[in-house]
């Protein structure tokens, strides 16, 4: 859990593979990377076994850029398609029994205070729809009324994906699906609704569509974690399998839905904005100029 | 024999956009070489595919034919290709990377 955890036992370098070598001399560790600056440096995540052309893993590569330190990031996931990926990367992953990730992260976040005092040391769940909003529900929604103060992300792909495709809480009304030849019963969970209410201090709804808004939201969700409370991104990650989406046309389904149902969204308290503000600089949470209010 | 991604630096060397970069699924497999266009007289980079990475979605051609509207990057067969980038000849530098060209198939040389 420092910049020193991915070096070279001395003399032992020449041994290592090339990804590794790599990793030490050019990753992201202890430097400003940015979305637009990948190609030219070494990323946290290596080859993994996610099908070809996965949404999901798009946005896990994306949300692995965006990380504020990744040298002081530990990522907790549960099973499902997305910890084949999270787990392949040069950060910690804790695999939590499934439904247990927000409860392991807690323990976590609180252990990780005990030990470090006031070092940021960033806790990151993110783990699929049926981890979070059906089978871990109850941990999930639990750990936002504690106000535990670590980033839950949802790798919301509306199907049990890697169980070949059954319903989850998260499945559009009507949905028909291989291990639902019904279509669903009933309406897609509002886990933002939930979020909000549950006492969140940053929600926001993403789409891997665009890199860029991916790379900011993960940044301020995980920075508002760390002082402030827990903070949920909710994020679009279709499943080309189960939803028979040819991969070359991922991108074009990613555009359509986010128009027609996953518009980009986010919520912030006033709390979070002010920290946001002062500490890290974000000009758009600064208090308006009296002029500008009075204009309103 | 399978498809991979090539991107034709000529067309990608002219314009700055990168956008295949952060699109691709996989982490370090469309890399960017800033100086790839320059004894060309190309004012930009220009992106490569790591081949024995590259699973073959054409995800990147999707976004270049249709977000970027450039047209570089087309599915070939691996046997097909020539020489190209694979993950073993890629070397990092300050702000840039790039690979030494090799066979595929054969290897290097």
């Amino acid at each position: 859990m420092s910049l020193d955890y991915v070096k070279f036992t001395p003399g032992f370098g020449k041994f290592m593979p090339k990804e590794y070598r790599d990793m030490v001399e050019h990753g992201p560790f202890g430097k400003k990377v940015s979305v637009s600056q990948v190609g030219t440096f070494k990323e946290i995540l290596e080859e993994h076994p996610m099908c070809a052309g996965c949404a999901m893993t798009l946005f896990i590569r994306l949300a692995m850029v965006a990380f504020p330190n990744p040298e002081d990031t530990i990522t907790v996931g549960t099973a499902g398609c997305g910890r084949l990926a999270i787990s392949q990367a040069a950060i910690p992953f804790v695999y939590g029994n499934y439904g247990d990730q927000n409860g392991v992260a807690s323990g976590l976040t609180r252990g990780l205070r005990l030990r470090f005092g006031d070092r940021p040391k960033d806790v990151v769940v993110m783990a699929g729809d049926g981890g979070m909003a059906d089978i871990g529900f109850a941990q999930t929604l639990h750990s936002w009324f504690r106000k535990e103060k670590f980033t839950t992300i949802m790798l919301d792909n509306e199907v049990y994906g890697n169980t070949g495709g059954q319903e989850s809480g998260m499945t559009n009304r009507n949905q028909v699906l291989k291990m639902a030849p019904l279509g669903k019963k009933f309406e897609k969970m509002d886990m933002l609704g939930m979020a909000k209410v549950s006492g969140c201090a940053y929600v926001a709804t993403v789409v891997p569509n665009n890199p860029r808004r991916v790379e900011s939201v993960i940044k301020k969700a995980v920075l508002v974690a760390r002082e402030i409370g827990p903070s949920y991104i909710q994020a679009y990650t279709s499943c080309n399998i189960e939803y028979a989406i040819p991969t070359d046309k991922v991108m074009e389904d990613a555009k359509t839905v986010e128009t027609d149902r996953y518009k980009f969204t986010e919520y912030i308290t006033d709390e979070a904005k002010e920290y946001l503000s002062q500490l890290y600089g974000y000009k758009e949470y600064l208090p308006k100029p009296a002029a500008a209010v009075e204009k309103q | 024999m399978y498809l991979v991604a090539n991107i034709e630096t000529e067309i990608c060397a002219a314009t700055s956009c990168k956008l295949c970069t952060q699109y691709c699924p996989e982490a370090n497999t469309i890399l960017y070489d800033n100086e790839a266009g320059q004894d060309q007289g190309f004012k930009y980079g220009a992106a490569y595919v790591a081949v024995d990475r590259c699973k073959g979605c054409a995800q990147c051609v999707w976004v270049c034919d249709n977000m970027a509207k450039h047209n570089a990057i087309k599915m070939e067969m691996i046997d097909q290709i020539g020489d190209t980038a694979l993950t073993e000849n890629v070397t990092y530098g300050e702000k840039t990377s790039s690979a030494v060209l090799a066979n595929p198939v054969r290897g290097q040389g």
